[in-house]
């Protein structure tokens, strides 16, 4: 009954990577405080912890408008993507028309063109949202559209056979055949929604009741206030920890019953 | 191209699906292939002149080396496939009049072809849901029935990778029966499954086509398969696939499993697989004539 813990395949998975990390930090306090190195050059992880208590509420607040921007912007990257990818599997013609500037938007660095958003857009949310979308929208578009080629050719025989109409092939083949490789563009999309927003909310360097987690980095850096430079970055870090996470979580409940990426292998 | 719907109405008068005797009258044909080329887009010439009838409650099995047609044979008799010349009948007619009344059609592929992301279920009911035939008790009827005829019942809920190859296939030919299909087509179906299953399958294919009034044409490399289960075995030779052969395997039904071991079954195989050997042979010879 009781195995020992390490026998535990869960405990090891997250036990493992845990253990290491408290190692690290361990080193990296004791370092600090052996050779005296000031704060503003490299905090230590309890400065650091120390900032993210007692600056909670910018940080939080920050952290709200990042995520609003993230959120939105994944939203629409999903929905947009999808559609793009919809349009694209109805017609050879439509996707040779139009894939190249999909691949355009890709390629052409968010920085690059973030300024000008800035300015052509007034509300600063949008504004950052778009650059945003911009960064994250390619890998729903391939993934999708790829997933929805990717079917069975004689199940499609088979349903060709039936004489079944585009809309059935679409929902009751194409569509779900496409779902692992949708999921597979979530995963990569959620966190590149994120780094569009923070790269976005640099380059506007937004500040105010606006400021995001970008910017309390750019603020802090300014005035030397090191540790709450970490704690920022700290949350952007676990932000896109979580999201990654809850995106493997929704994959793992939609596809494991059948998908070979989701299966529990039996030995 | 507008899909054509499958009218609920025939225009012309439904002579309806044959329902005379066996062995009373000269049988219909349900299947007329004459003179079909062939040429994939790539420039192989997959069927060459291929000239072949299948009539009502015939058991035809198309026997060749790989790559010799097969595959593109069955796809055309399925309406799957353009031919380049020649013209293919359904019942005597064009391509349109399949899936109507008693001329319904079906199609078991090489490997079992099922809806990963379906419980075993809804993959059986998938033809039933293309015809739009809702959720009667009558479609969930013929559901239970497709299942329980290939042993597959209380599966329902199962996901096609919880079974077994085997049981997958089963699954499929399930799927084919559930739409009381008049002519059945099959592209190697048991080509990937153990002898012991296999035998069983090819058991239980036999029955249902005696009771059910099928019209089967059935693509195999085996010839011991082709023996047993056929009432013709057609024989194709390859580059470019043509057929060579044609042998009637007298043999009453029902078979039983005794039939395998019996000397009448030896002499057929011998001499189905002496005509392999010369449709093989063919497509040697002409690789030699290409040597310069
Ligand atoms: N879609 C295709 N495009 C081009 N060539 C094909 C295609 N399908 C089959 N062929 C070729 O046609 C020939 C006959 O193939 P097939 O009908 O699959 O043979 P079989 O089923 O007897 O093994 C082969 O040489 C094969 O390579
Ligand atoms: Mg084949």
């Amino acid at each position: 009954m009781n195995a020992p813990l390490i026998r535990n395949e869960r405990f090891v998975q997250i036990g493992a990577p845990l253990l290491v990390g408290v190692l690290v930090l361990l080193v990296w306090q004791l370092t600090v405080m052996a050779f005296e190195v000031p704060k503003y050059l490299v905090p230590s992880p309890v400065d650091i912890g120390q900032s993210l208590v007692s600056d909670f509420p910018s940080l939080f607040n920050a952290l709200l408008m990042t995520l609003k921007v993230t959120f939105l912007a994944f939203a629409i990257a999903v929905m947009v993507g999808v559609a793009a990818s919809l349009l694209f599997v109805q017609s050879k013609w439509i996707e040779i028309s139009l894939f190249p500037y999909a691949v355009l938007m890709q390629v052409t660095p968010v920085v690059a063109i973030a300024p000008l958003i800035i300015i052509w857009v007034d509300d600063t949310t949008w504004a950052l949202t778009i650059c945003a979308v911009i960064v994250a929208i390619f890998p729903i578009i391939s993934n999708t559209t790829l997933g929805l080629r990717s079917v069975d050719p004689n199940l499609l025989s088979m349903f060709r056979m039936y004489r079944t109409s585009r809309w059935q092939e679409l929902m009751r083949l194409r569509i779900p055949s496409a779902l692992p490789y949708f999921f597979g563009g979530l995963r990569i999309s959620s966190g590149l929604a994120l780094i569009g927003a923070v790269v976005a909310e640099f380059v506007a360097g937004t500040g105010g009741a606006q400021a995001g987690l970008a910017y309390m980095i750019l603020q802090s850096g300014y005035n030397l206030q090191i540790p709450k430079m970490f704690a920022a970055l700290i949350l952007i870090t676990l932000t896109g920890i979580l999201l990654f996470a809850l995106m493997v979580w929704m994959s793992d409940r939609a596809l494991r019953n059948w998908h070979e990426s989701a299966l529990k292998v039996e030995h | 191209m507008t899909a054509t719907k499958i009218m609920p109405l025939n225009p012309a008068p439904d002579p309806g699906p044959d329902t005379r005797e066996p062995g009373t009258i000269a049988p219909r044909p349900v299947l007329q292939v004459s003179g079909v080329d062939k040429i994939y887009g790539n420039g192989t010439v997959a069927l060459k002149g291929a000239d072949l009838t299948v009539k009502q409650g015939e058991f035809v099995s198309l026997l060749g080396p790989s790559g010799c047609g097969k595959s593109t044979l069955l796809r055309i008799m399925a309406g799957l496939g353009q031919v380049t010349t020649g013209n293919v009948r359904w019942w005597e007619q064009d391509y349109g009049v399949v899936g109507s009344r008693g001329r319904k059609l079906a199609f078991v592929f090489q490997n079992a072809t099922l809806m990963p992301w379906a419980r075993v279920r809804k993959n059986v009911r998938l033809p039933l849901d293309l015809e739009h035939a809702g959720k009667s008790e009558d479609v969930e009827q013929k559901i239970d029935d497709a299942l329980g005829m290939v042993g597959l019942k209380g599966f329902d809920n199962s996901f096609p990778r919880e079974l077994s190859g085997g049981m997958q296939m089963r699954a499929s030919i399930a799927r084919a029966m559930v739409t009381e299909p008049n002519l059945l087509l099959m592209d190697e179906p048991f080509g990937a499954l153990d002898e012991m299953t296999r035998n069983k399958l090819n058991d239980d294919v036999l029955k249902l086509w005696k009771e059910k009034g099928w019209t089967i044409v059935f693509v195999t490399h085996s010839v011991y398969e082709a023996v047993y289960l056929s009432s013709r075995v057609v024989v194709m030779a390859a580059r470019p696939g043509r057929i060579v052969d044609d042998i009637a395997i007298e043999e009453p039904y029902p078979r039983s499993p005794n039939f395998r071991v019996s000397t009448e079954f030896a002499g057929y195989c011998r001499q189905v697989s002496q005509a392999l050997e010369r449709a093989s042979a063919m497509g040697e010879d002409r690789d030699e004539e290409r040597q310069p």
